[in-house]
């Protein structure tokens, strides 16, 4: 049996995972500008990717997804749309039927309702990378905290207007200026995040939540669902694989 | 032959009445290789970034052309923007005639409003008549294109989007549409019937990114209802002049285009709707109406100034086509 090999081609990082019979399932992260450099080269039909810099056989079988996906050129390759790949990842990964799936990424958030195990209603933000892991980096890098730091702030936020990555720090600028505390920012930020997607996720009850992308990696947010919804707030194994998963699982 | 500019459909009859030609600035601005250029033109002259690029990009076409010698800016029954763009172009000199489709369905109103355009361009009645009637066989044309693509599924979303946006002047030239759009039946009816599994509706103004069609066929799916497109098109048969334009729906209350939707999503056997509309638009606070009411999965799309759909929609598009394939 030929190798499996998912991609998720994100706006931050590439996630994959390589399946061999017999062997673990691998996975690899990488950031975005680096893979586009490293793992291929532009060719007269798109970006080329160089299947032997992992291991792996020429005739290896290929799912791809993600934002990247159509300027990507990989002889072959099946390609698969975002939203129906983290649908099935997170369906694999939790084994729940009836969930609502908020995925959090490097410049996108998408929020899929699910039941039955099927896709009912998607929303995936549009042209603006507020309430992504984008606007948490920015945010961090401004109030001296790392991403890490960051997550462990979620009591008294202070109320904050912007969600813009770049707008919003100088917002933070302002309030550090004015004497407020470095906690209360830090949860205002971590906040403002559930801020963004509230109204679509409020459009309908989101009974259970299942958290993945990056953004999931900060405790305060799931925190801060679970209390501001009063449910429970499911974060997968691997939830930052959670695309590349649903490319393998299928 | 005075070249008259509208800014979206209005009767034509009266233009043609007064023996001057209709020009629909949507097409010529979209349609023009230089439209980027229109655009800049406008923001050089101080429209703001956030302004639709349809009010903006008629400004341009307007100054930058010199394609019309009047213009009739539809002041009720479309957006608020045509006001202003209106004022911009009558300040440095240019003629301008309001005409207000009324809100209400009152079509005496509407036929009091059609008298005063036409005393306006001395247009008289019974050659607006006339008109009405010489028209109507190219109209019935544009129904066949419909039909084409939605009963007997031969044209493409594109073929019926193109000739049924161009019915609001029928190109300026009518007889050369009428031929353009015959040449186009007979081809259509020789081919073999399109199966896609997914037929979608497509709702909202115009998309200023008329690749869509393409895509979506290329995607498995295949628009087979242009909401508004049609509406140009006055798909009233039966109806004389000024009736067929009060049952016209673009200008009227958005539960009026909510009715004649519902009616073509059942009688066309459609799967989803693409809600299409313009950044800073107010139809976009419509979306919440149409979601409320429409019982059908729908998409919102979102267009700004690239004449070219952007990957994030394609991409969104894509999910939501294999998500109603999921579903039949």
């Amino acid at each position: 049996m030929k190798e499996l090999i998912g991609i998720d081609l994100g706006s931050r990082s590439v996630k994959m995972a390589i399946v061999r019979v017999g062997d673990a399932i691998e996975y690899f992260i990488y950031d975005t500008s680096l893979f586009y450099n490293r793992f291929g080269s532009p060719s007269s039909e798109g970006f080329r990717l160089d299947l032997e810099k992992f291991g792996v056989s020429k005739d290896a079988k290929i799912r791809a997804t993600g934002y990247g996906r159509n300027a990507l050129n990989i002889a072959d390759a099946e390609i698969i749309p975002e939203i129906q790949a983290h649908a099935r990842g997170a369906i694999f990964q939790t084994g729940l039927s009836d969930f609502t799936l908020i995925d959090l990424g490097g410049q996108d958030s998408k929020i899929i309702r699910i039941a039955g195990r099927e896709i009912q209603d998607f929303y995936m933000n549009d042209r603006c990378a507020a309430s992504a892991g984008r606007y948490l980096e920015n945010m961090a890098r401004i109030l001296g905290l790392t991403l890490n730091e960051l997550s462990e702030f979620f009591e008294n936020p202070e109320p904050l207007s912007s969600t813009c990555a770049v707008f919003g720090e100088s917002e933070l600028v302002a309030k550090m200026a004015g004497g407020v505390e470095i906690a209360k920012l830090a949860a205002g930020v971590n906040a403002q995040i559930i801020k963004r997607f509230a109204p679509q996720l409020e459009s309908k009850p989101p009974g259970r939540i299942v958290l993945v992308g990056g953004v999931a990696f900060n405790g305060a947010i799931s925190k801060l669902l679970a209390a501001k919804y009063g449910v429970p707030v499911i974060i997968p194994e691997r939830p930052q694989y959670n695309g590349v998963i649903g490319l393998i699982a299928v | 032959m005075a070249r008259i500019g509208i800014t979206t459909t209005i009767p034509q009859e009266i233009i043609l009445a007064s023996g001057s030609v209709p020009v629909d600035l949507n097409n010529i601005f979209v349609s023009s290789e230089n439209r980027e250029s229109f655009l800049a033109r406008a923001f050089r002259d101080g429209y703001p970034r956030t302004v639709c690029p349809w009010i903006a990009g008629i400004y341009g076409t307007i100054l930058e052309t010199g394609s019309v010698d009047l213009l009739i800016a539809v002041t009720q029954g479309d957006c608020s923007n045509t006001h202003a763009l209106a004022e911009t172009v009558e300040d440095i000199g240019f003629k301008v005639l309001p005409f207000a489709f009324p809100y209400d369905k009152n079509p005496e109103l509407l036929r009091a409003e059609m008298e005063q355009l036409a005393q306006k361009l001395g247009a008289r009645w019974e050659n607006i008549l006339k008109w009405f009637e010489k028209l109507r066989n190219v109209r019935s044309l544009c129904s066949r294109i419909d039909e084409l693509t939605w009963r007997e599924n031969r044209a493409t979303g594109f073929e019926n989007h193109f000739w049924l946006v161009s019915s609001s002047d029928f190109w300026g030239d009518a007889g050369a549409y009428e031929k353009g759009i015959s040449r186009a039946i007979a081809d259509i009816e020789a081919r073999k019937a399109l199966r896609e599994k997914i037929r979608l509706g497509y709702i909202g103004v115009p998309p200023i990114f008329p690749d869509i069609y393409d895509d979506v066929e290329k995607m498995g799916a295949r628009v087979v209802f242009n909401e508004t497109q049609r509406q140009f098109s006055l798909p009233y048969p039966k109806n004389d002049f000024v009736s067929a334009y009060s049952k016209y729906t673009y200008p009227k209350s958005v539960f009026t285009r909510i009715d004649d939707i519902k009616r073509e999503i059942a009688r066309r056997n459609i799967h989803g709707i693409l809600h299409y509309t313009q950044s800073f638009c107010f139809r976009q606070i419509e979306d919440l109406l149409f979601r409320r009411h429409l019982e059908i999965p729908i998409l919102t799309i979102e267009g700004e100034s690239s004449f070219e759909m952007d990957e994030r929609t394609r991409v969104r598009l894509e999910a939501f086509i294999r998500m109603l394939e999921d579903r039949i």
